[in-house]
């Protein structure tokens, strides 16, 4: 094979790994519409958190105004409104991590565009007849190898923005559940509360919607986890098995 | 791409890179320039982002990267330097970037970690090797407030950024230099009345031209001129009328 072949075949080969590349731009973008899914789901909590303490502070007066018969109510809303503490919580470290997502995620693309742009100047210089090019291929070797280490430390990262934001999923899914049963232990305090029943009903009845609510955007924000998660972890491997952002060694085989 | 060599004494050479860098059509063809003299070469107007693979390839047949001591922008638009972040890669670590003192802040958008040297108002010169000094002659308002072009007084060529600047057919890139000024003027006339703004600026700039000793005009993109050409186009840009897009805020709403 003569030299002008090889090289042909090597610059095939680099727009191959640009395509490839492509590619995996698209994964991280995926990626990205993923968390801005969790992100927008997050969203509404701030304002789930505030109809939940709202409902909490009228109960606790009515509970007031039942007197004994309202003890067992009073302690429950105590419980419900740190429950919204606990929201409120997670939804401060959501907004972090949010802001951090979203720069990293620019900054992983623009470093992966740059990338394949490398890569493929190291193809058309090895496809090209260029006799001065040592210092330039050397240089650009070192950026890959540069840029590739910084890539694959910068999807470390996402995937453990990822995981925290399952870490977030799991205490809202905590606090829907000690909710629910609130509403319930409510519910049937409501039972023996006299000419109070209807009031605590009323205040279980509405706990129990907003439960319903609080429920609903979880379960849209962990299928969005889930599916972030996904794709972290096929990024996560196809990073650690070098070919992340395209196979360097590759080009250079032939 | 290719690379031209428009002149050569001795070390001494302009070279240029030009042609449709593969881009499918969708950026604008630009030129990109190195002058070179002994170990020591600026680049001018290293391209867009896009460009990068085919401007460096092109280039690495005629020069070695690590004679690359200055990278001049001449402004601030993103098919002059958007692959600034690029070729810091590739160029040597002490690679001085040069562009107005106005646009430093702003190229810190397109590459954070780029320490860029100013380029005072009045402008500066530059010496590559023993004997060449390039200077760097004012063009503000020619399209950018604050902007640029190379003067070399021993090749006679003057870098002209956008001004001369043609936006041609693909076929008519396969030439390098105008062969004839006037079937050229219409691929410059839209370009030069709607990206010039401000006659003030072109009338100085003219006047300051016409007193250097240009034998070659090489704009950024498209064709350059050369000999009479070069005449030419400074009597038919000191005529034209410019500032078209002004036209629009007139307009009734």
């Amino acid at each position: 094979m003569g030299k002008g072949e090889v090289a042909v075949g090597q610059e095939s080969r680099a727009n191959e790994n640009f395509d490839g590349a492509s590619r995996i731009e698209a994964r991280i973008g995926a990626l990205l519409g993923d968390c801005i899914q969790v992100f927008r789901a997050f969203s509404e909590l701030a304002e789930l958190a505030e109809n939940l303490r709202i409902l909490s502070l009228n109960a606790e007066l009515a509970a007031g105004r039942a007197g004994d018969k309202g003890r067992a109510v009073r302690a429950l809303t105590q419980y419900t409104r740190e429950l919204v503490n606990r929201l409120a919580q997670v939804q401060t470290e959501t907004a972090g991590l949010m802001s951090h997502t979203y720069g990293l995620t620019a900054a992983i693309l623009r470093e992966h565009h740059q990338h394949a742009l490398i890569e493929r100047a190291v193809g058309a210089i090895t496809a090209g007849s260029g006799t001065m090019a040592d210092s330039a291929s050397r240089r650009l070797e070192e950026a890959s190898v540069a840029m590739t280490g910084t890539l694959a430390r910068s999807v470390e990262r996402m995937v453990e923005y990822i995981e925290r934001m399952s870490a977030r999923t799991r205490a809202v899914a905590e606090v829907v559940s000690a909710s629910d049963s609130i509403a319930t232990n409510i519910a049937i305090e409501a039972v023996g509360a006299g000419l109070h029943e209807a009031e605590f009903r009323t205040v279980a009845d509405t706990m129990r919607r907003y439960v319903e609510e609080l429920r609903t955007i979880m379960e849209q924000a962990g299928a969005a986890v889930r599916s972030a998660v996904d794709k972290g972890v096929a990024l996560q491997r196809i990073n650690r098995s070098g070919r992340m952002p395209a196979a360097r060694q590759g080009v250079l085989e032939a | 791409m290719k690379c031209v060599t428009m002149f050569r004494q001795g070390s001494h050479r302009w070279l240029a890179v030009t042609g449709d860098p593969g881009s499918g059509g969708k950026a604008v063809d630009t030129n990109q320039f190195v002058v070179a003299a002994g170990n020591s070469g600026m680049l001018l107007d290293p391209g867009g982002i896009e460009v990068f693979p085919a401007a460096l390839s092109a280039l690495t047949q005629e020069i070695d990267i690590d004679d690359i001591h200055y990278i001049l922008l001449s402004h601030q638009d993103p098919d002059v330097g958007s692959a600034l972040p690029l070729w810091r890669r590739v160029c040597r670590p002490d690679v001085t970037l040069l562009v107005s003192s106005l646009w430093t802040g702003f190229y810190a958008h397109v590459d954070a970690a780029a320490e860029i040297t100013p380029i005072p108002d009045e402008g500066t010169r530059v010496k590559l090797g023993e004997d060449v000094t390039l200077q760097l002659v004012p063009a503000h308002y020619l399209h950018s407030a604050g902007n640029f072009h190379v003067y070399d007084p021993e090749a006679r060529i003057l870098f002209s950024g956008d001004v001369g600047a043609a936006l041609l057919p693909k076929q008519a890139l396969d030439t390098f230099y105008v062969t004839d000024f006037a079937h050229h003027i219409p691929y410059m006339e839209g370009f030069h009345r709607r990206w010039m703004g401000s006659p003030a600026a072109r009338d100085a700039w003219v006047s300051l031209v016409s007193r250097l000793d240009v034998k070659v005009m090489a704009p950024q993109h498209g064709l350059a001129m050369r000999g009479d050409d070069v005449k030419r186009f400074l009597d038919w840009f000191a005529k034209l009328e410019l500032g078209s897009g002004v036209a629009a805020m007139r307009a009734e709403r």
